[in-house]
């Protein structure tokens, strides 16, 4: 659906992008990073923008820069792009149509969008009297209104309470479900990520640092304990906790292991071989943002 | 209360739609429509026009159409005072209202999309950079020549009904003012797209145009008095602007002369759609 190799984007000086090269299959691809790390840039290049200095991409089997490829992509940006002084009907209308829809049928279908969001009693009102969240389900609608087949979403629970996150993150799974749209989540919140994706990719500084099926990446998690003996380990004994699997983290006589097999009794028959008393095994099944911080640390 | 499917309804052909460009046009006139400015302008013009088709109409009623008649050979040697009378329909104050309406209009045109930092959004729809300049410059130019054009047509339109095809009027003489018009809308279009393209809220934009304007007739007099030729007096815009229809009707009195005035608009065009353009391209909007 989506596919980059050696995409290089610069703003003068500044490398924003640093020859990424991913592919992405249908789904609900969560795209993760902290501020700046190249998320709305690679967006923004996707839709065609940014004009990349190296590398190429395609989306949904077209190459980038057409007109055409963005009558078929919504995209919902980060900040507030609301034309204040026009109801959130007249305007989801207007883009409608300047995704390509006729104007009678932008209007039915800013209509449809609207209620497709929760916003259909006040739809006639003007934007400026919206509340952040209705102000991000307008954006969501306007993005929506066309039916595309991929719908960017750039940091779309921006300023949302909890209750109102938890609504436009129901509203993103119901994109994928009802609309058959494939959806690309901008985000720094691994909460959001989390909940609705199905596949990640780690972005810092411009430099894909991790991407995958979220179930494997859960898969990767199942392997992973934390483990405490009776008595230190010697030495040596720590060096053969690498027969066991990989040592990510070890403080105050606690281990963070990454098992080479998804099976804690491991843990048991090593502390026998090695004459060490196991008195913790915990699995970390829960600990997504680990994968994260370990993907930012690594260079 | 109607009522509406669960969910959107399948994905529409592609390509029913509008251009574009006409698509941003319209949604910026119901914009500027919506607003108090646009029926304060709307008003003043209205009033301004009625006002100069009652002069024109009691002056026909006074002289009668019977005496004109019988005074068809006289009527022959009106025509230069017609030529004048037309040319005073794009008068200098009338020019000067015109530009500050250009000025507060044009000038949010591209502004209001930076201020609401919907441009970025505009790109990402399938809109290239030429049909948004190209929304941006037709509504630009358009608004200033639909008034021109109204003061052209209707008071000429007026004259044939009264005085008919005797009377004293050049019939022609709205044919030739309306490349001038023409030629103004274009001027001030330009120059306020250029001037919104620069600023951030309408506005400055507005601030911007009314500068560019005030500030290149206060240049274009200061090097035509320095260096003693009024050629360049096609500097500025308010002398350009208020030189087309003189020259255009062979009514021209002092200014700068044709040849400076076609330099000196081509001149305008070319610098203020560049800055236009360079300001409005698309990987300019997200930076």
């Amino acid at each position: 659906m989506i596919a980059f190799e050696g995409l290089e984007v610069r703003y003068g000086a500044t490398l924003a992008l640093a020859g990424a090269t991913l592919e992405l299959e249908p789904g609900i691809i969560g795209l993760l990073g902290p501020n700046g790390s190249g998320k709305s840039t690679l967006l923004k290049t996707l839709l065609g923008l940014i004009k990349p200095s190296a590398g190429h991409a395609r989306v949904l089997g077209v190459a980038l820069g057409g007109a055409d490829l963005r009558a078929r992509i919504g995209y919902m940006p980060e900040y507030d792009a609301l034309v204040e002084d026009a109801s959130a009907y007249e305007q989801v209308a207007f883009w409608g149509e300047l995704s390509g829809l006729a104007p009678a049928q932008a209007r039915d279908r800013a209509h449809e969008a609207l209620y497709f969001v929760g916003l259909d009693e006040s739809r006639y009102r003007n934007v400026s009297g919206y509340s952040t969240g209705m102000r991000q389900r307008v954006k969501l609608a306007q993005a929506l209104v066309h039916s595309p087949e991929l719908v960017f979403l750039d940091e779309p629970t921006n300023g949302l309470d909890p209750d109102g996150r938890n609504r436009m993150l129901d509203l993103v799974l119901k994109v994928r479900a009802e609309l058959d749209a494939s959806v690309v989540l901008a985000s720094h919140l691994l909460g959001d990520v989390d909940r609705v994706a199905d596949q990640l990719v780690i972005l810092d500084q411009g430099r894909v640092k991790a991407a995958g099926r979220m179930a494997g990446l859960r898969r990767l998690l199942t392997r992973r304990f934390e483990l405490r003996f009776l008595d230190p380990l010697g030495p040596e004994q720590e060096h053969a906790l690498a027969r066991l699997g990989t040592v990510l983290e070890s403080r105050n006589g606690l281990y963070d292991l990454e098992f080479h097999e998804a099976d804690g009794a491991a843990a048991f028959a090593w502390a026998q071989d090695q004459g060490a008393v196991l008195v913790q095994l915990t699995p970390r099944h829960d600990r997504l943002d680990e994968v994260l911080i370990r993907a930012l640390k690594a260079d | 209360m109607p009522i509406y499917a669960p969910s959107l309804a399948p994905r529409p052909a592609p390509g029913q739609g509008q251009p574009a460009a006409l698509v941003l046009l319209r949604f910026d006139l119901r914009r500027v429509l919506r607003q108090r400015l646009g029926k304060f302008f709307g008003f003043l013009f209205a009033a301004i026009l009625l006002g100069l088709c009652i002069q024109l109409y009691l002056r026909h009623l006074m002289a009668g159409r019977g005496a004109l008649e019988a005074l068809r050979p006289l009527a022959d040697a009106y025509l230069p005072q017609g030529a004048r009378f037309q040319a005073g329909l794009l008068n200098e104050g009338m020019i000067a209202i015109l530009w500050l309406q250009a000025a507060m209009v044009g000038g949010g045109l591209v502004a209001r999309d930076t201020l609401h930092r919907i441009r970025p959004l505009i790109y990402a729809h399938p809109v290239r950079q030429r049909d948004y300049l190209l929304a941006k410059a037709l509504f630009a130019t358009g608004l200033p020549l639909a008034v021109m054009l109204a003061y052209i047509f209707l008071p000429w339109g007026l004259s044939l009904a009264v005085a008919g095809g005797a009377g004293p009027v050049w019939p022609t003489a709205p044919l030739y003012l309306v490349p001038a018009a023409l030629a103004i809308a274009a001027l001030m279009g330009a120059v306020t797209l250029g001037a919104s393209a620069l600023a951030g809220s309408p506005r400055s934009g507005f601030g911007w145009a009314l500068g560019i304007m005030l500030g290149s007739s206060a240049l274009s007099f200061i090097l035509a008095g320095a260096l003693g030729s009024p050629g360049w007096l096609a500097l500025g815009l308010g002398n350009l602007t208020k030189a087309w229809p003189g020259l255009v009707l062979g009514v021209a009195g002092d200014g700068p002369g044709p040849v400076p005035v076609l330099l000196g608009t081509a001149f305008h065009l070319a610098l203020w759609l560049a800055v236009a353009r360079y300001r409005t391209r698309p990987d300019g909007a997200v930076l």
